[in-house]
């Protein structure tokens, strides 16, 4: 059962934005419980490669198969276009976990309330169950005395910590990190490493867009770096960071390391 | 009577202004365009000459005999439906984007995203240009007078004219709506305190 071991498939990717072709024929895999780490410059698709994955942004040709079902809109074997309904989109997306840059926490809602939300609502959980899942999970990630308090009064880390207990209480079997510390002051970025570090050891499939290298290095099983919305290297953090193929992967790493 | 044309046209408002709101941002023309058709017509037109043209001609079209109190609170209710729609639609599209894609992608609906992020947060920016139309509203159902419905500017009027003392009369006419609506503000300032306890 060779299929089973590969969590997403993305086969032959385009992507435009009105006439900028920002996705270019993109094929690449990702095994389940497996880290994957995209890199690359400012507009080089990364981002975007990453929000398909959920759909956030639409394809124009090719496919996305997460844990074998293609996600969002694909052609069929006859080419005919198929979209899927909003509510299997939905479902699908609640399968994969994601978190942003900017965190993006529910502002008029409690810590734990954050957390509970797609619970309650998308898995029609009761309040009590909910509630103690979510209790569980910011356990988990380090902060379990902060339940009651508004995403406003936490610090950077704390935020990030609470948006990865927030999607991981769905229990995906997936999850999407973009540049999860990239907005964090840098002494805050070690408490969320070290969050999302526990997680991949955990054995949760992951993909991240990241400029973290040391935490590539330690923890990535693959890692890509895009150029201009094309894969131009693949394979393990030690090829690519030791030994780059290309002029352009050299000069992008000798900015960022 | 003025509270009650107030309070009654507000409610109307209110329910036209989320519908007006929400088909304005809506992506599909089909709802937008109509929308936006209501806002214009019913704000750059005067109040009063609304409030009289439905008076005679929603029987007139309708066979349906209204009384001049009901035209009137139906009238004053579309029109702030008009204002409020375009408040409505400011307050859903100043909601963070990034908020609603975290909801999303959590598996939310398009409308549970609307009920428990969307609106919740917009209802928040909301209120001060909410506040803002009450304000007006109570002041311009002053004009139902026009049509003789008993308000408190009517009866200004009708004493005014009986007892000849018109500064007096119209003077604590002014001072009774500047005391309704001083209220009205420091209500709203509360809410607004309330609602925002959480930044």
């Amino acid at each position: 059962m060779e299929e089973s071991k590969i969590m997403v498939k993305v086969e032959r990717v385009n992507k435009f934005y009105k006439k900028l072709h920002v996705l270019r024929d993109i094929d690449m895999e990702v095994r389940r419980g497996e880290v994957t780490v995209l890199i690359g410059a400012s507009g080089s698709g990364k981002t975007t490669l990453l929000r398909c994955m959920n759909h956030l942004e639409t394809i124009n040709s090719g496919r996305i198969l997460v844990d074998g079902e293609p996600i969002g809109c694909w052609a069929n074997e006859k080419g005919v276009l198929c979209k899927d309904p909003e509510r299997i989109l939905n479902r699908k997306r609640s399968q994969i976990g994601m978190v942003f840059q900017r965190f993006n926490l529910f502002s008029h809602l409690t810590v734990l309330e954050n957390v509970m939300l797609a619970l309650t609502t998308v898995k029609k959980m009761q309040k009590e169950e909910a509630r103690e899942i979510a209790i569980q999970q910011l356990k988990h990630v380090g902060l379990p005395d902060k339940i009651d308090s508004y995403p406003s009064r936490l610090s950077g880390g704390q935020q990030q910590r609470v948006a990865i207990a927030r999607s991981l209480a769905m229990q995906p079997k997936l999850m999407l990190f973009d540049e999860p510390t990239s907005a964090l002051d840098p002494e805050l970025v070690g408490e969320v490493l070290e969050t999302i570090t526990n997680l991949a050891k955990e054995g949760m499939t992951m993909i991240v867009v990241t400029h973290e290298m040391g935490f590539a290095r330690e923890l990535a099983h693959q890692m890509l770096f895009l150029h201009d919305g094309v894969i131009l290297e693949q394979g393990t953090p030690e090829e690519i960071l030791n030994n780059p193929k290309f002029e352009r992967t050299k000069a992008f790493l000798g900015k960022i390391l | 009577m003025t509270l009650l044309v107030t309070a009654a046209a507000l409610a109307i408002g209110l329910l036209i202004g989320l519908v007006i709101g929400l088909l304005k941002v809506s992506q599909r023309r089909i709802f937008s365009v109509p929308a936006t058709s209501y806002v214009e017509v019913f704000r750059n037109t005067p109040e009063l000459v609304q409030l009289i043209w439905v008076y005679y001609c929603i029987p007139l079209l309708f066979g349906l005999p209204m009384a001049a109190t009901t035209s009137c609170i139906i009238a004053l209710g579309l029109n702030a439906g008009g204002y409020l729609g375009e408040v409505f639609r400011a307050g859903i599209q100043a909601v963070d984007k990034g908020l609603i894609e975290a909801g999303r992608s959590l598996g939310l609906s398009h409308f549970q995203t609307m009920r428990k992020i969307t609106l919740p947060l917009a209802l928040r920016t909301m209120l001060p240009p909410f506040v803002n139309q009450s304000i007006a509203l109570l002041k311009n159902s002053s004009l139902v007078s026009v049509l003789g419905v008993a308000d408190l500017t009517f009866q200004a009027q009708v004493i005014a004219t009986n007892t000849f003392r018109v500064i007096e009369i119209f003077t604590g006419t002014a001072a009774c709506y500047f005391i309704f609506l001083t209220i009205l503000s420091y209500l709203a300032r509360f809410l607004e305190k309330w609602l925002t306890a959480y930044r």
